[in-house]
């Protein structure tokens, strides 16, 4: 080699390390970022619970899947991938023992290192706590005595050593592996909650000096009702926490008022916490060239549908019922089948999607588009707009009117929701001629009566908890699902439910895809429309995103030079 | 002064009466209402629902919830939110009370300041297009409610002064920087200086007849001395009257005002937690107005002698 071609290669190398050194983590060289790496963005509401065993809020488990992990995590494909864990677990070949061995090098923020024992003392204590995703446990052996009060340890819970140990079953469960990546089994420090209190007590996690968890961020400020902070955990055992050095959430009831702020620079982003913007708003950012390069709208995972009241009488087809619906079995089927198609879903998303941004038709079925589950675009035969056929169906249903007169769709009162009922309203007067009455009523009351099953036609939806269909099924369509609001009782798709679900994912699908069709073709809900993400960041925020569940962690996010 | 102090010891002892009454009835009245704080559209179990009940005592006997709930108020603690769990409500509302109070005053200057100017001018210049202009901005002001004037300010602070102010003025875009105070304050209290103007105007007139002060004209008087010190004086006696109930118009007129401007404090919380049904913050909201509005009431019937020393307590 000559000394000029030694030389070049040197140069070569040395400019090669000067651009690897320059370059952050996700390739932004270092000289582009601000030296301000504050993430700042407002929410409206502020959080409701802060320990991993009572959270339930989407808000929540945004906000605190930084600052808390688990044995799994989901990846932006919203595949489950190791996270505290060592691989994927071993499961014996009935299905009922789940093995899990641990990662050795990971450590709470404050130092405590994270051993097996952490991980049965955190799940035995959300089963205790009986927030309202403890049932993640009701799979293992033990749990009802947990949750009972009868003892304070599931049985099912073996540890094997200090970084590993088992998870028994009472009966097979295909989908609690997803289950495991859930808020409700991220690990908690056992030394630090029962220095602060009884294992059951949740107030530790309140305080900034006890809110101790393994995510890369750490809360170091809280102020109810008014704002969250949070900063990197120096030395976090996963590696880089990113670029970010600070994230102040402030809590702004006014979505207009948020936009305000985010437009005087106040803000680095609004869409974190599934925030989204005013309908007016987002149709403005939407149409303009230059505005429309901050909004990204992204699918979500929540699907609006009409629920239908399946009641027959007085205690059937559930215990809930107590009066005979119009809409319920063989008999109602026409008049579900009529008041779905009598819908231009078209027109309902201009109107009440604020033109598609947020939220678009739904026509493939009552599980959300991208999930799995989904049927596929345009399957469901009574999502399409055929008023001739909606008529005729009408007709067969209710000859003389009388079971459609006086209707009344109740809602909770949200702009969207008022938006819709008033869509469908002049929908149905247009394309039916049956007059339908719009009625409000606030959150708490609409829970309440919808779980007696009080309401004839009323709004539902439903937002993926995870990405398996079980979390559809069980809890809304299988009889008795606590958050049905329909009394909706089916046999056939009980036994179908109870089948699929003690099956993996890839033995299941089937199955739960045929539960799905018996849904469609039976009309049991009328599906409307598919939820749009909002995410509003400035050009110089980089990484402000998420998938349909989930947004991205905060130590993906940068801050440029502005 | 001693016959002062004890009227106001048993002042303070009638308004700790009337909040535990106003609060005892809150509480039983909340309990009637159907709905639950904890329903919503994610996994309820009725397990779930029973440990939510069990963690607020909500599935204790009424009696027993109240015996908790009026110990823990007698220690101080008016309990934890049922929405937020977690956050405890006592030094939550002692901070919203700080904000809608810094509002509330700013409000009662606004009144007392603007309604006394208005007043004093109009009387002094009776029948002129001082008057005139004075008396027809009250009966405007007056007519208006407050959170019609809030739309017009939000209309011209938020969109015609927008550059100017940009935005920050008038929502809890961060709440905490006094330029945010003067706007809502200002919806809060005009209409009521209306109507100190209106009555202060009419009180200065009789005043300003009376003998003593034609008196302090004759003597050569200064007329800012015959005006402040003899005449307003003793105008001010009636409008000190209605200074109580103006002071809970300003208290009660905050849950619309700081609705509208998404200000932090005891009005807005009042409606959120109603509308969430977080009853333990609903109670805690009553009882801590009616401890305000007892306390303002207070405090104008001790200004009262300051005033007029004929009255005696």
């Amino acid at each position: 080699m000559t000394r000029l071609a030694v030389f070049r290669s040197l140069a070569m190398a040395v400019g090669a390390v000067s651009m690897v050194a320059a370059c952050g983590p996700g390739g932004t060289p270092s000289s582009n970022l601000a030296s301000d790496q504050t993430l700042s963005f407002p929410m409206v509401d502020d959080v409701g619970n802060t320990d991993p065993a009572t959270m339930s809020a989407a808000v929540d488990i945004d906000i605190f899947r930084n600052t808390y992990s688990g044995l799994y995590k989901f990846d932006d494909q919203l595949n489950e991938i190791p996270d505290i864990a060592d691989g994927q677990p071993q499961i014996s070949s009935d299905g009922l023992t789940y093995t899990f061995k641990m990662k050795h090098n990971v450590k709470f923020s404050n130092g405590d290192p994270v051993k097996a024992d952490d991980f049965i003392f955190s799940w035995d204590r959300a089963a205790a706590i009986q927030g309202d995703y403890a049932s993640v446990f009701q799979p293992v052996v033990g749990y009802d005595d947990v949750s009972n009060g009868k003892a304070t340890h599931m049985s099912g819970l073996k540890k094997i050593d200090d970084y590993s140990f088992s998870a028994t079953l009472s009966a097979p469960a295909g989908f609690w592996f997803t289950e495991t990546a859930l808020w409700t089994a991220w690990v908690v420090d056992q030394k630090v909650v029962l220095a602060a209190g009884k294992a059951t007590d949740t107030k530790w996690a309140d305080d900034p000096a006890t809110a101790i968890g393994t995510g890369q961020f750490k809360l170091t400020a809280r102020t109810p009702k008014q704002s969250l902070d949070f900063a990197p955990v120096a030395n976090w055992w996963g590696g880089s926490t990113g670029t970010i050095t600070k994230v102040h959430i402030e809590i702004v009831a006014d979505q207009k008022a948020q936009l305000t702020k985010y437009e005087s620079n106040g803000y680095s982003l609004i869409g974190f916490a599934n925030q989204s913007l005013t309908p007016e708003d987002v149709i403005r950012y939407h149409s303009d060239s230059q505005l429309s390069k901050q909004l990204q709208l992204l699918p979500g995972a929540r699907t609006t549908w009409i629920g239908f009241n399946f009641c027959t009488g007085k205690g059937t087809p559930s215990k809930n019922c107590t009066f005979a619906s119009a809409f319920a079995g063989d008999a109602g089927k026409p008049l579900r089948e009529a008041f779905s198609l009598a819908i231009d879903r078209d027109q309902l998303v201009d109107i009440a999607c604020s033109k598609g941004t947020a939220c678009v038709k739904a026509t493939g079925g009552v599980i959300t588009k991208g999930l799995k589950g989904y049927l596929g675009d345009n399957t469901d035969q009574w999502a399409k707009f055929d008023p001739t056929q909606a008529k005729q169906l009408l007709q067969q249903g209710d000859p003389n009117g009388t079971k459609t007169k006086n209707l009344t769709y109740t809602y909770n009162a949200t702009a969207f929701n008022k938006a819709v009922c008033d869509n469908l309203a002049s929908q149905w007067r247009a394309n039916l001629g049956v007059t339908v009455q719009c009625a409000s009523t606030d959150r708490a009351s609409f829970f309440n009566a919808r779980t007696k099953c009080s309401y004839p036609i009323f709004r539902h939806s439903w937002s993926a908890d995870y990405d398996h269909p079980q979390d559809w099924f069980d809890f809304l369509f299988v009889t008795d699902a606590g958050s049905g609001g329909a009394c909706y009782s089916n046999s056939q798709l009980d036994s179908m439910a109870k089948d699929a679900n003690s099956k993996p994912l890839s033995q299941s699908l089937d199955t739960y895809k045929a539960m799905n069709k018996i849904l469609v073709d039976n009309c049991v809900t009328g599906n409307l429309v598919y939820t749009v993400l909002q995410y509003l960041a400035h050009p110089w925020v980089q990484g402000a995103s998420g998938n349909s569940l989930y947004d991205n962690y905060w130590s993906d996010v940068k801050i440029l030079q502005h | 002064m001693r016959g002062t102090l004890l009227y106001i010891g048993q002042r303070l002892i009638l308004i700790a009466v009337t909040t535990a009454l106003v609060s005892s009835i809150v509480f039983l009245l909340l309990h009637q209402i159907p709905g639950s704080a904890f329903l919503n559209e994610t996994r309820t179990t009725p397990q779930s629902l029973a440990a939510h009940l069990h963690h607020y005592g909500l599935d204790l006997p009424l009696p027993q919830q109240y015996a908790n709930w009026a110990i823990g108020v007698l220690h101080g603690n008016l309990g934890e939110s049922l929405i937020n769990r977690g956050v405890l409500i006592t030094p939550l509302l002692i901070r919203e009370t700080s904000v809608s109070a810094t509002v509330g005053a700013f409000a009662l200057i606004v009144t007392i300041g603007l309604g006394l100017l208005l007043g004093v001018f109009a009387a002094l210049r009776q029948n002129t297009w001082v008057d005139y202009i004075a008396s027809s901005a009250a009966v405007v002001g007056y007519s208006i409610p407050s959170f019609v004037i809030a739309i017009f300010l939000l209309l011209i602070f938020g969109h015609y002064f927008y550059d100017w102010t940009q935005g920050t003025v008038y929502y809890n875009v961060g709440w905490g920087d006094w330029t945010q105070v003067p706007v809502p304050a200002i919806a809060l209290g005009l209409p009521y200086a209306s109507y100190v103007a209106r009555l202060t105007r009419a009180s200065m007139l009789e005043t300003i007849r009376t003998d003593y002060v034609r008196t302090a004209w004759a003597k050569g008087l200064r007329a800012r001395i015959v005006v402040t010190r003899h005449a307003l004086r003793n105008a001010l006696i009636p409008v000190v009257t209605i200074l109580g109930p103006l002071v809970t118009g300003i208290i009660t007129g905050s849950v619309v005002i700081e609705n509208i401007f998404g200000i932090p404090g005891l009005g807005k919380e009042f409606v959120t937690s109603i509308l969430a049904r977080d009853y333990n913050i609903v109670i805690g909201v009553f009882t801590f107005y009616a401890g305000l509005v007892g306390l303002a009431n207070l405090t104008v019937d001790v200004i009262y002698p300051v005033l007029d020393p004929r009255i005696r307590y």
